[in-house]
C-alpha cells in the first residue's frame, strides 16, 4: 500500500508559508513549506539537510574507534543509545564481544539516556503547545542525570563513554549509589511533571484526536519507536531482538491504540517508567568483571581489522537506530551507513499535518520528537 | 477635594480654562509616569515570579536582586537600531505601535483610581459617560495590533493580525453584554449619570457577588484582551514567532511589550473596579486608592500564575469558546442581574 494524500489543486494561489529553519518549534533546523487556506494547513512540505556534516563519510576516513564522536553528535540528547548503535554493529564487525560487566553498565547508560531524552522531548513539546513552565521541570531532572554522565565519562552530553570492546571507565560505586538515589527520587518527579501535563484540559483538548497515524501507514512509512507503539504496533527492537543483557531484564513495551498525539505522549511517559524499572533491576544484577575487552586494550585500538560486513540495530529514544558497517579488511571501514530513526518519523509528517490548523501543525511535529543532529546526520 | 482642583487651583492665577488646561495636562503627565513605573516593577515582577514559579532565580545581575535589569533593558530597547522591512505600509507601520500604547494611556486616564489620604481623589476624567469612554478606548489597542500586522507585509504578521481580529470579536460581545448587567443593577438604583464612580458607589455589595458568572466572563475577556497564555493565539510564540509584533524592533516592539504588560494591569484594575468592590475597603475611606492597588495586584499575580501553568488554546476553539460558552454565560448574567434587580429589588 503506497500512501498518497490526494495532491491539492496546484492551480489555485495558496498562501505558501515558510516555517524554518529559524523558528521557535522547530526543534533545530527543520524548514517546512507550507502552503496554507487560511488557518488550515493544506500542504507541508519538510525540507531537510540544514544540519548535514556528513557524518557516514567521516566514518570511512576514521579509524574503527575514532568514529564514535560522530555518532555522539548525531542524537545529541541521546548519545549513549547513539555509541551503542554504533558500537553494536563495530563490535560484529571487528569480532570483540564487550564482557558482562560492559553490558549491564552499557544498558544502565543507555536506559539513562533514553530518559533524559523523553525529558527534553517533554520540555520542548510544552513549548510548542506554549507551556513554559514544564520546560524547566523536565531540564531540572535531566540534570541529574547529565551529572552522572560527567560522573562516568568526564563529559555532559557528548559522552563518548562506551569504547570498542567495553566502556571506557568503570562504575564505582559512588556512581551506582547515584544511580540508585536517582531512580528512588525520580518517579516520584515524573509524576509531577506528566500531572502538569495531563491534568490541564486545554492540554488534553490540543492533543486528543490530533495527529491520527493509522498502524499500516506507520509501517508503510518505516515509523519506529514510541510513535509507532502509540499507533499500537507493539514492535520494538529490545524486546523483538534483544541486545545486550535486555532479555535478562523484566520490563514492558507501552503500547497505545488511540493513534493521536495524546497516545505519543503518554507512551513516552510510560517508556521513562519502564526505563526506571530497567535501571533499578540492572543495579541489582550488575556483575563484577572485567569493564573492557583485553583484544581492545588502549594501546591496541586503532590497530583494530574488521572483515565482512554487519547491520546492527538499537532501540534508541527516537525509535529503531540501525548502523550498517561494511570491513575490507583494512583499518578503517568501508562503508557506514545509518538509518535514522528520526528521519523516519519525519516523513510522516506531511501525512498527518493534512487539513489540520497551524497550531495542530507544530504540536504534531512535536510529537514525532525530531532531533537534527539525527535526521540529518 | 481632588487632585485635579488642588492643580487648578494651583494654576488659577492663570484663569479659569488655562488653569483647568494645564491642571489636566499635569495629572495626566503624573498618571503617565505612574503607569510606566507600573510596567518596569511589573516587567520584573513577572520575571521574578516566572523564575520563582520555574525553580530558576531570575534576573539577580544589574542592581540589587537585579532591580536595575528593566532600566538596562529598557536602554537598550531605546539604543538599539531599529530594522525596518523593506516593503513595509510606511505610515501604519509606524503608527501601529503608538496607537497600541496610546490605546492603553487613554484608559488609563479614564478609570477612577479612589482617594489618596490627604491628597484627594487621583480620577482624572469626571465624564458622565466614562464608563462608555473607557470601552471605546479598549477598542483603540486592536486597532494599532491590526495595523501593525497588516503593514508589516508579513505573512506570520498577517496571521498574527487575522487570528486578533477573530479573537476580538468573539471576547468582545460576552465582555459587553456583562458589562451591561451591571449597569443594568447600578441604573435600579440611582438618577444620577451612570459613570464610573457612581456606578461604583451605589454598589451595595461589590458586584462580583452576585454577578459572578459575569465576574468570570470578564476576566477571561480581559486574559483575552491582553493576550497572555491561554488565549495568546494572535503573538503565539512557537507558532507565528510573535505575531503581529514580528518585524519590529527596538523601542518600536518595547511599545508593544509594554502594551501586553500595560494591559495585564489595565485588565486587572477595570476587574477590581468593576467587580471587586473598587476603591471600597474596610476601614479607612482615605485609602481607596490602597485598595484599588492591593485588588489589582492580587489579580495580576492571579494571571501571571494562569499565564505561566497553561498551554495556548486553539484560535477555532477560542472563537467556539467565544460564541458558544461565553456569549450564553454572559446573557444568562444578565437575565440573573435582571431577576436580582427588578424582581427582588436587591
Amino acid at each position: 500500500m503506497v500512501v498518497e494524500g490526494e495532491k491539492i489543486d496546484q492551480s489555485k494561489e495558496w498562501v505558501e508559508l515558510n516555517i524554518g529553519p529559524q523558528h521557535p518549534s522547530t526543534h533545530g533546523v527543520l524548514r517546512l513549506r507550507v502552503k496554507l487556506d487560511g488557518e488550515t494547513v493544506k500542504e507541508v512540505e519538510p525540507i531537510i539537510g540544514y544540519l548535514h556534516r556528513n557524518a557516514e563519510k567521516l566514518c570511512e576516513m576514521d579509524y574503527y574507534c575514532d568514529s564514535l564522536i560522530y555518532f555522539d553528535r548525531m542524537d545529541y540528547v541521546g548519545a549513549m543509545n547513539m555509541e551503542l548503535g554504533y558500537l553494536e554493529a563495530a563490535e560484529k564487525v571487528l569480532g570483540i564481544p564487550p564482557p558482562e560487566r560492559a553490558q549491564w553498565i552499557r544498558v544502565i547508560m543507555a536506559e539513562l539516556n533514553r530518559i533524559a531524552a523523553h525529558l527534553v522531548w517533554a520540555g520542548a513539546f510544552g513549548l510548542d503547545l506554549g507551556m513554559l513552565t514544564p520546560f524547566f521541570y523536565c531540564f531540572i531532572e535531566r540534570e541529574k542525570i547529565l551529572r552522572i554522565f560527567t560522573a562516568v565519562s568526564g563529559s555532559r552530553q557528548q559522552t563518548n563513554y562506551m569504547s570498542i570492546g567495553g566502556v571506557y571507565q568503570d562504575i564505582d560505586d559512588q556512581i551506582i549509589y547515584d544511580i540508585d538515589q536517582f531512580t528512588e527520587e525520580f518517579p516520584k518527579k515524573l509524576e509531577e511533571i506528566f500531572n502538569t501535563f495531563v491534568k490541564n484540559d486545554i492540554f488534553i483538548s490540543r492533543n486528543k484526536g490530533v495527529g491520527i497515524l493509522e498502524p499500516e501507514v506507520a509501517i508503510e512509512y518505516g515509523v519506529t519507536g514510541p510513535m509507532l507503539r502509540a499507533s499500537g504496533v507493539e514492535y520494538d527492537v529490545r524486546k523483538a531482538e534483544p541486545y545486550l543483557v535486555y532479555d535478562k531484564l523484566n520490563f514492558d513495551i507501552p503500547v497505545s491504540f488511540k493513534k493521536d498525539n495524546l497516545a505519543r505522549f503518554l507512551v513516552r511517559f510510560e517508556e521513562m517508567r519502564q526505563s526506571i524499572r530497567i535501571i533499578k533491576q540492572a543495579i541489582k544484577k550488575i556483575p563484577d568483571g572485567p569493564y573492557f575487552n583485553p583484544k581492545a586494550k588502549k594501546s591496541l585500538m586503532i590497530r583494530l581489522r574488521g572483515e565482512g560486513e554487519a547491520y546492527a540495530r538499537t532501540e534508541s529514544s527516537k525509535g529503531e537506530f540501525g548502523v550498517y558497517i561494511v570491513a575490507d579488511g583494512s583499518v578503517k571501514p568501508y562503508r557506514v551507513h545509518v538509518r535514522s530513526p528520526a528521519m523516519r518519523n519525519l516523513s510522516v509528517l506531511p501525512y498527518l499535518a493534512k487539513d489540520v490548523m497551524i497550531a495542530d501543525l507544530f504540536s504534531i511535529s512535536g510529537t514525532t520528537d525530531l532531533v537534527f543532529g539525527e535526521v540529518d546526520r | 477635594m481632588s487632585v485635579l482642583e488642588r492643580l487648578a487651583a494651583f494654576f488659577a492665577i492663570l484663569g479659569h480654562y488655562p488653569a483647568y488646561i494645564l491642571a489636566y495636562f499635569f495629572e495626566t503627565l503624573f498618571m503617565l509616569i505612574f503607569v510606566v513605573i507600573m510596567l518596569i516593577v511589573m516587567i520584573y515582577l513577572f520575571r521574578k515570579y516566572m523564575a520563582r514559579v520555574q525553580l530558576r532565580i531570575g534576573p539577580n545581575r544589574v542592581g540589587k536582586a537585579g532591580t536595575l535589569q528593566l532600566i538596562a533593558d529598557a536602554l537598550k530597547l531605546v539604543g538599539k537600531e531599529s530594522i525596518l522591512p523593506s516593503r513595509r505600509d510606511d505610515l501604519p507601520y509606524k503608527i501601529a505601535p503608538i496607537v497600541v500604547f496610546l490605546g492603553l494611556i487613554m484608559a488609563f486616564a479614564i478609570i477612577p483610581y479612589g482617594d489618596f489620604y490627604y491628597i484627594g481623589s487621583l480620577t482624572i476624567t469626571h465624564s458622565n459617560v466614562s464608563l462608555l469612554l473607557l470601552f471605546a478606548a479598549l477598542a483603540i489597542m486592536p486597532v494599532g495590533e491590526v495595523l501593525a500586522g497588516v503593514s508589516s507585509k508579513n505573512k506570520y504578521a498577517v496571521l498574527g493580525a487575522l487570528r486578533g481580529v477573530a479573537k476580538d470579536i468573539s471576547f468582545e460581545v460576552p465582555m459587553m453584554i456583562s458589562v451591561l448587567a451591571l449597569v443594568m443593577m447600578a441604573s435600579a438604583r440611582t438618577n444620577q449619570p451612570l459613570n464610573m464612580v457612581n456606578l461604583i458607589s451605589v454598589q451595595s455589595i461589590p458586584y462580583g457577588i452576585p454577578q459572578v458568572i459575569g465576574l468570570g466572563v470578564f476576566f477571561i475577556a480581559m486574559i483575552a484582551r491582553a493576550a497572555y497564555s491561554p488565549f495568546d493565539m494572535s503573538e503565539s510564540d512557537s507558532e507565528l514567532v510573535s505575531g503581529h509584533s514580528i518585524e519590529y524592533s527596538g523601542m518600536r516592539f518595547g511599545m508593544f511589550y509594554m502594551g501586553m504588560f500595560g494591559s495585564i494591569f489595565l485588565g486587572s484594575m477595570i476587574v477590581s473596579l468593576l467587580y471587586l468592590g473598587a476603591y471600597n475597603g474596610p476601614f479607612s475611606g482615605d485609602a481607596g486608592f490602597v485598595y484599588l492597588f492591593i485588588k489589582a495586584m492580587i489579580l495580576v499575580i492571579l494571571s501571571f500564575t494562569i499565564w505561566l501553568s497553561v498551554p495556548r488554546i486553539r484560535i477555532d476553539r477560542f472563537v467556539n469558546m467565544g460564541w458558544k460558552y461565553l456569549l450564553p454565560a454572559a446573557i444568562i448574567n444578565l437575565v440573573i442581574a435582571g431577576i436580582l434587580t427588578l424582581g427582588l429589588s436587591l
